[in-house]
């Protein structure tokens, strides 16, 4: 067999791993557009903290794909022609498939502002950025973010945590609507109100012009006029999908797949940021662009690729990261509505906030703003809110139940 | 491979797994920075210590996004690599059981190595709750079977609300 695979990142090298671990003899060749070695995107702002020097940006091996028995190539995939079953690379070549697996991941987005194409204005989203940004990334650079998703607010965490003067712009009323609910964002506003990064909600950023001596000035609605020394861009990222356009593959936003990672083109699988895919919640069709999902996903992608045939469970949504001097953890609907009920476990008084969401009973979700230790209270939530189990005894007594479950050595938790 | 097993019915809550553990490591008595955790609820006399099982599929070795948890080629055991370790926490949330903790002075995540294939807790277990032993003995495929055994002679279902005796 001949399996191609586009993507080096968390989903192609996940699908790589679990094919191999099925079949040792096929033919296996791997595309990646950005780089010849396995790097984190996870791992960029920890470089730029000074955490971790740059080598350890890189996750596997110099040997790596040679211990893999796979050719790696370095270029772009323009097309695929799924009548003859090939790939065409940007240098014309064209590389052959019996299985294909595409995991071309996401890319950062641009909003459409006026003098957004300036220099000096970054995303921080490759190992490419992160060294475009470093030169500019010292104590007393004034730093504009654009967005407060996670990679924006880590990113303005670090430089804030550097000695940088930060600003951050973000459209909605509140920042992380995708990761934390409102007394956790209010948690973390505080924390950045205290740490001296200033945060303005509600702000609609119109337009970017650059001084003569390269100071940028951003315009927004209701603002002065804002002088920075650089603007990272960090307003959501978007599927790699544009080399699909004539492509039989079905698309919506991302690339459609079902339980097993298939798409609509027999033998042609994806994962990770790139597909469209099942959830835990029986939802067919979301995009998780999560490191987690990705791994999962590559890992089911690999094996059936293999000629197994595994379902994924759904991806269930986990991130957590520290902000600002303070954790913030979330997994599955977490968001109270109409729908379900919050029941809080932790008062954000104390070392943090930890709340569960419940939909008659089944835990859906939870958050965990405060302390780090919070954080594997969340971590023993993630299989009830896979199985759905039905919790038959007072909310307050989950833990204590998950507790005794282990106690009474329960396999299920295993 | 040994793992560190727990039975929590002559578990005392002593503490003194916790305790070792972090002097062992730190030179100093911090339950924090403690590898094993006595979870504790008095009100109803119940107290169960758990620490890293080494799974067989760890899905904290699986999802770290630094490649920083690997096994131990002579324990087996599951070890978090401290110098490649981002501090992330994306383990923490990724183990089933709580048992990663996070080491707030050293930015990083903090798990049982199994002290090298020696572990200290169970040689200050007080009542011999902790053992060492081959998974296989592990407490839960043993309370299990004598679990079932005795409720199929009872002629009881398995309900969620079983009491602890």
């Amino acid at each position: 067999m001949e399996i191609v695979i586009i993507g080096n990142s968390a989903a192609g090298i996940s699908a790589l791993e679990a094919f191999r671990k099925y079949d040792q003899t096929s033919k296996v060749t791997l595309i990646s557009k950005e780089t010849d070695i396995v790097y984190s995107r996870v791992l960029l702002p920890y470089y730029l903290s000074g955490k971790l020097s740059q080598d350890k940006m890189v996750i596997r091996d110099p040997d790596y794909y040679s211990t893999m028995q796979t050719t790696i190539i370095q270029n772009d995939v323009v097309e695929i022609c799924e009548k003859k079953k090939e790939i065409l690379l940007a240098d014309q070549q064209t590389i052959a498939y019996d299985r294909l697996l595409i995991a071309t991941g996401s890319s950062a987005v641009k909003p459409p502002i006026e003098g957004l194409n300036h220099p000096q204005i970054f995303h921080m989203w490759t190992l490419d950025d992160v060294h475009q940004i470093e030169p500019l990334f010292k104590a007393g650079k004034r730093a504009l973010f654009l967005g407060s998703g996670f990679v924006s607010l880590k990113a303005a965490s670090v430089a804030t945590s550097q000695g940088l003067d930060v600003t951050i712009y973000e459209l909605m009323p509140r920042i992380m609507p995708q990761m934390v609910d409102d007394p956790g964002a209010e948690l973390i506003e505080q924390k950045m109100i205290d740490s001296g990064a200033k945060l303005h909600v509600n702000t609609a950023t119109t337009k970017v012009e650059k001084k003569p001596d390269g100071t940028l000035v951003v315009s927004a609605e209701g603002k002065e006029p804002l002088e920075v020394d650089f603007i990272i861009v960090g307003t959501g990222v978007r599927p790699n999908i544009s080399f699909l356009v004539d492509s039989k593959v079905k698309v919506d936003r991302g690339i459609l797949v079902n339980q097993k990672m298939e798409t609509s083109v027999e033998g042609i699988y994806a994962a990770g940021d790139v597909a469209q895919g099942p959830t835990t919640f029986e939802e067919q069709h979301q995009i998780h662009a999560l490191w987690p999902t990705a791994v999962e996903m590559g890992k089911i992608a690999g094996a059936n690729m293999s000629g197994k045939s595994l379902d994924y469970s759904g991806s269930l949504n986990m991130n957590v990261s520290e902000f600002f001097g303070i954790t913030a953890a979330s997994i599955g609907r977490f968001i109270e509505d109409d729908q379900n009920e919050g029941f809080v476990y932790q008062e954000r008084e104390k070392d943090g906030y930890l709340k569960v969401v419940f939909v008659q009973g089944v835990p859906v979700g939870g958050i965990a703003v405060g302390n780090p230790e919070l954080v594997p209270y969340l971590g023993m939530l993630r299989p009830m809110i896979r199985k759905k189990k039905k919790i038959v005894y007072p909310k307050q007594k989950l833990f204590q139940y998950i507790h005794k479950k282990m106690a009474s050595g329960s396999a299920e938790l295993v | 491979m040994k793992i560190v097993t727990m039975d929590p019915s002559i578990c005392v809550g002593c503490k003194n797994c916790e305790y070792s553990c972090s002097f062992v490591q730190k030179k100093d008595f911090v339950a924090k920075d403690s590898n094993i955790k006595v979870n504790w609820y008095p009100e109803d006399r119940f107290c169960i210590p758990v620490t890293c099982m080494h799974c067989q599929e760890p899905w904290c070795l699986e999802v770290c996004p630094a490649n920083a948890i690997s096994r131990n080629e002579n324990t087996q055991a599951v070890e978090i690599d401290q110098e490649k370790c981002a501090g992330c926490k994306m383990c923490m949330l990724a183990c089933p059981f709580g048992n990663i903790h996070f080491d707030t002075n050293n930015k990083v995540s903090g798990k049982c190595d199994l002290c090298g294939g020696d572990p200290t807790c169970v040689k200050f277990c007080i009542s011999g709750a902790l053992q060492f032993e081959e998974e296989e003995d592990a407490f839960y495929s043993k309370r299990l079977v004598l679990d079932n055994k005795i409720k199929k002679i009872l002629g009881k279902g398995n309900s969620e609300n079983d009491s602890r005796d």
